[in-house]
Parts: C-alpha cells; sequence; structure tokens
C-alpha cells in the first residue's frame, strides 16, 4: 500500500495516544518505534485504505454519471451541444410515439409482473411439497437462468422463424403458422414469454431459499388440520414467505426492465413497426444509432424514476409486512 | 415421500414438461449444430446422423468466433480478479472492521445498485471517451467492474460479517497487522464466497451485450456474445452453422453450469436471504 506508506511519513503521530501494547516503552526513540507509531496509524487509516480502490470506482463510475446523466437531459444534442434546453427533451420524449410505445410496454411488464413471480413461486412450492421427482426439476429449471440473453434469442429466433421448427409442429396439427416475431399484436408478448422462460428458474431458486427458513411444524399442523393444498398456500406459505416474494417482485420487475435488451437487440431490433420497445433499447438507439445522447439521458432519468418508484414502494410494501407481523 | 397426497402425481406430469421445455431448445440446438443443411431442410427434429464438427470449424474460422471468444475471456478473467479483490477487500473493511462512517460507507454502496447501467450508459461512455478508455481492454474491465462491484461488496460483506471476531483478534495478537489478517486469514476464509460471487460475475460479465456494444465499437475487440449477434445476418440460410456458433458461445456456460451449479445457485440465494 504505497499510499499508507507516504502518508505515515509526512505526518507524524499525533501526541497523547496510549499504548496498549506495555513492552513497547523501553524501545529507544527513533527508527524502530517511529516505525511502529507510523504502523498504527496505519493500521488505524486501514479501513478506508481497503475501501478506497471500491469507494472511488463506485463513486467515479456510478454515482457521479447518474448526476451527470439528469444534468445532462436538461441541455441540447447536435448545434445545440451544451446549451441548457429546459425541459425541450422531455418533451420530445414525451411526443415521440416509440417511447410512448416503450412505456405502454413497460405497463404491460407491470400487469404480467405477477404471473412472472406466481411461476416460480408455485414450482417452488410444489418442489418444497416433494413433488414426485423433485430432485430433478431444480437443475432443468434453473439451466436457461445462466445463459445469455443473446444465445437465448439466437436459440428462439431459430425456434419461432416463421418458416421454423414451431410453426412446422402446429402445421402438423392443423393450426396455420403465425408469425412469432413479425406480427406488432404478438411480438411483444412473444418476447416476454421467453425472457420469463429464460429466468423464472432465477425466481424458483430465491423461493427455494426462502423454504429452507419456513417452519416445517406449521405445514405439518397444516395437513394434520385437514388443509387442501391451496388452503395451505394460502394460509401458512404466503404469510411466511411474504419477504421473499416481495423480494422476488422487485428483482423480477428490475430484471424485465434492465435485462431484456439482449433479447430485444436479437430478437426484434424493436420491430415490428416498434412494437417491441423498451425504455433500456430507445436509449440504446438513441445513443448509439441516432446519435442523441441529451434525449437519450431524458429517457434515462424516466427510466430511473420508475426504477425508484418500484423501489419505494417495495419499501412501503416491506413497512406494511413488518407492522402486521 | 412426497408431501402432497394423491395429487401429487398429476403436478409431476406437467412439471416434467416444463422442464422438458426449458432443457429442449438447447438439445435442439446442438443437433441441429451436428447436421447439415440439407439433413436441416428435410427434417429438422430428426436426431442427426453423425456427430459432425465441419459446422462448428466454419462458424470457429470464417465469423471470427474464435478471435471474439479470447477478447472475452481476457476481459472476463481481468473483471473478475479485479471484482473479487476490490470487492473482498471493501467486504472486509465493512463486514469485520469498526470504524467512523462504515455504515454510511455501505449505504452507499447499496445505493448504486439502484442505478441499472441503463441509466447511467450515457454520461458513462463520455466518461469513458473523455478518458480514451473506449474500444480498449481497460475501459470495458473497468466498467464491468463498476457494474457489479455494488453486489459483489453487498455478498462479500454479508459473507465476513458471520466470521467471529475472535479469530481477527488471535490474529492480531499474533502481530499481525490489519493487512496480515486480511491476507493469511480473510482471503482464504473467504474461499467459499469468493467462489459463489466469482462465477456469478463471470457469468454476467460473459452473458453481457450492451455494456460490450456500447463501449467495444471497432470489430477486432468485439467480445463473443457480440460477436454471436452478427452470426444472424451472415448465415440467415445456413441455419446449421448458426446453430454451431450459438453452441461455442454456450458452451463454457454450460460447462460450468455442470460442475458448479450449486454455487451458483448458493451466490443468487445469498444475495436474497442477506437482504
Amino acid at each position: 500500500m504505497p499510499n499508507g506508506e507516504s502518508l505515515t511519513s509526512v505526518r507524524p503521530v499525533e501526541a497523547g495516544r496510549t499504548d496498549r501494547a506495555p513492552q513497547r516503552r523501553p524501545l529507544p526513540p527513533g527508527g524502530a518505534s517511529r516505525r511502529r507509531r507510523g504502523g498504527r496509524r496505519r493500521e488505524r487509516l486501514a479501513p478506508y485504505i481497503l475501501l478506497a480502490p471500491a469507494v472511488l470506482i463506485i463513486v467515479l463510475l456510478r454515482l457521479w454519471p447518474l448526476v451527470l446523466g439528469v444534468n445532462f437531459s436538461f441541455t441540447g444534442d447536435g448545434d445545440r451541444d451544451g446549451t441548457v434546453v429546459g425541459l425541450d427533451n422531455y418533451r420530445e420524449l414525451f411526443a415521440d410515439p416509440l417511447f410512448r410505445g416503450a412505456l405502454r410496454n413497460v405497463g404491460l411488464l407491470v400487469l404480467l409482473l405477477p404471473v412472472a413471480v406466481a411461476i416460480p413461486g408455485l414450482l417452488a412450492t410444489f418442489i418444497y411439497l416433494r413433488v414426485p421427482g423433485h430432485r430433478l426439476y431444480r437443475s432443468a429449471y434453473f439451466f436457461p437462468a445462466v445463459l445469455s440473453p443473446v444465445i437465448v434469442g439466437a436459440i428462439f429466433n431459430l425456434l419461432l422463424a416463421f418458416d421454423g421448427p414451431l410453426n412446422a409442429v402446429l402445421g402438423g396439427v392443423g393450426i396455420g403458422p403465425t408469425d412469432w416475431l413479425g406480427d406488432p399484436d404478438v411480438a411483444m408478448f412473444v418476447v416476454v414469454g421467453v425472457h420469463v422462460w429464460a429466468t423464472f428458474g432465477m425466481g424458483l431458486v430465491v423461493f427455494l431459499a426462502g423454504f429452507a427458513t419456513l417452519d416445517a411444524s406449521l405445514l405439518d399442523a397444516a395437513r394434520v388440520d385437514g388443509a387442501s393444498l391451496p388452503q395451505t398456500i394460502r394460509h401458512v406459505i404466503v404469510p411466511s414467505l411474504s419477504r421473499t416474494i416481495q423480494f422476488v417482485f422487485v428483482t423480477t420487475m428490475i430484471g424485465m426492465l434492465t435485462s431484456m435488451f439482449g433479447l430485444l437487440y436479437v430478437m426484434t431490433s424493436g420491430g415490428p413497426e416498434g412494437s417491441t420497445y423498451l425504455p433500456e433499447y430507445y436509449i440504446w438507439i438513441q445513443q448509439g444509432q441516432m446519435n442523441r445522447p441529451a434525449l437519450a439521458s431524458a429517457a434515462s432519468t424516466v427510466l430511473f424514476l420508475v426504477m425508484l418508484v418500484v423501489g419505494l414502494l417495495q419499501i412501503s410494501l416491506l413497512r406494511r409486512a413488518v407492522r402486521e407481523v | 415421500m412426497s408431501r402432497i397426497r394423491p395429487g401429487g402425481w398429476l403436478l409431476a406430469v406437467p412439471m416434467s414438461l416444463l422442464a422438458l421445455a426449458t432443457i429442449y431448445p438447447m438439445v435442439f440446438t446442438v443437433n441441429v449444430a451436428m447436421k447439415t443443411r440439407r439433413e436441416y431442410i428435410l427434417d429438422r427434429f430428426s436426431l442427426a446422423d453423425a456427430v459432425r464438427w465441419e459446422n462448428i470449424a466454419t462458424a470457429w474460422s470464417s465469423v471470427g468466433l474464435g478471435r471474439y471468444l479470447v477478447n472475452s475471456v481476457v476481459v472476463v478473467v481481468a473483471s473478475v480478479v479485479l471484482l473479487l479483490l476490490v470487492g473482498s477487500m471493501a467486504g472486509f473493511a465493512l463486514g469485520q472492521l469498526r470504524f467512523r462512517g462504515s455504515s454510511a460507507l455501505f449505504l452507499g454502496c447499496l445505493a448504486a445498485l439502484f442505478a441499472p447501467f441503463q441509466v447511467i450508459m450515457v454520461p458513462l461512455a463520455r466518461i469513458m471517451a473523455d478518458a480514451g478508455l473506449v474500444d480498449t481492454y481497460p475501459g470495458l474491465v473497468l466498467a464491468y467492474v463498476a457494474q457489479f462491484l455494488p453486489f459483489t461488496i453487498f455478498l462479500m460483506t454479508s459473507y465476513y460479517r458471520t466470521i467471529p471476531t475472535e479469530i481477527i483478534d488471535a490474529a492480531r495478537i499474533d502481530g499481525n497487522s490489519v493487512y496480515g489478517v486480511y491476507r493469511r486469514i480473510m482471503l482464504p476464509l473467504g474461499a467459499p464466497a469468493l467462489l459463489s460471487v466469482g462465477i456469478l460475475n463471470a457469468l454476467f460479465c460473459w452473458n453481457d451485450v450492451l455494456i460490450s456494444l456500447l463501449l467495444m465499437p471497432s470489430a477486432e475487440h468485439r467480445t463473443l456474445m457480440v460477436g454471436v449477434t452478427s452470426l444472424r445476418g451472415q448465415y440467415s440460410a445456413d441455419i446449421p452453422t448458426f446453430a454451431s456458433g450459438v453452441l461455442i458461445a454456450a458452451i463454457p456456460v454450460l460447462v460450468i453450469y455442470l460442475f458448479l451449479q450449486r454455487q451458483i445457485a448458493d451466490g443468487v440465494a445469498a444475495g436474497s436471504t442477506k437482504g
């Protein structure tokens, strides 16, 4: 740690410090004890030195850009680069049908959120209750969660192509072909479906970790009382796992808002007719393709606000749950 | 013994079908990668009649996936090593040492979790460009470290909190400095957590496409996942070669999943239960 070294040699240790080690006193003043005392100071600074790289990286590359971005969203693009334009970017943003479509799709995701949480929740419940074969399911269900969205998207491009295998199978049983990724009324549902297929394993693992903390005697009691499976889920499992459920809600929502880029990029590129835009894809297009960084910053700020609302909602839900207990 | 009585087997049927649905697309891709074009057009679902490597060789050499793979490995290894080093230092300080401002610093790290990459990507691209780090390995590595550091610190801090402080005290009495404690005791003791967090971070970096697209624009520095996205345009008519490219990109993850599935799941679970 060169930093610590230079600090101690420049600044002497302050007086009046109590030494804990008594055998230190007889040491002659000068070199050795100086280094020792310098070492003590270094020890006290140690936590800060250990944290310095982390703080530096997080402040410079995470928190500072956040401030910069909000600032940036009030300035202009192109000819007006660097000049303050007030709310112009936001006005343009909300007038842009593509961005409005992206926000509508966010609304759709919010509506589908309970389904995306219920699927891993129910499956984890069945696995916990030892459905026949319960040892095998987790490995299978969790598998797509480790694959890159790019790989998942590429595989489904192949499966869902108009002349691809899925339509061939459906054709075999007499169902006409659907243009899964080319029909604006269908494409967004397909992409969200693929996202859920790829990520429900994450939620499942989190739920199973939650079940590990569940008091099994409650379940036995419910069984002795003759509770049916739906009754057990509603009155025993859901209340006991309320924290886990909320955690999965929030992480699933954040996942939907921030990790579908790869799928959109590979599967639809925002099309057909802009029907599969999400804010993150819009930001990418404006920044990378249209050279409109200030407009992209405004979209980023809106996305950040949406995520903040999700976070605050989580906190208020948690508080209410704690009060109920 | 099933705790779900009579109906248990009724549930097992749809759950098995779902398990099949999560595995089959990958199996399908592997099978297609082994087929000839003619074989694929005649019957998409039949088993390949031989294990063929030609398509894989084509994807490897003509698209340049080999080069992209090297880029990915370099960036992922450097990022994970840095993440574990910086993250364990910070986690040790926050989880084991008592000092003024520790809880504020911990909360500051957590706050960064709420600013996802999409929110900071425009100014970050500008900062990187100003620093001359766009289209360089260090630039992408720094971006990955910044992206996954808060999560790493969070997990390492929770892990180090579970280690009794008596261990540190004993080591201090033996004459170790704080740094000595970190190097000789905390790093080895943290091995299980470092392994879990390291694998998760490796997966995150390996699977990323957005950060890489943004910061590595030139073809020679492309990472593997970005390389895979370019397959589609080139091989839209040659599905077996396309599938081979996808397979090349998926193989490292498949291998990691086969051997280290438990550590991955543990890492995900730790992130949820310690919150």
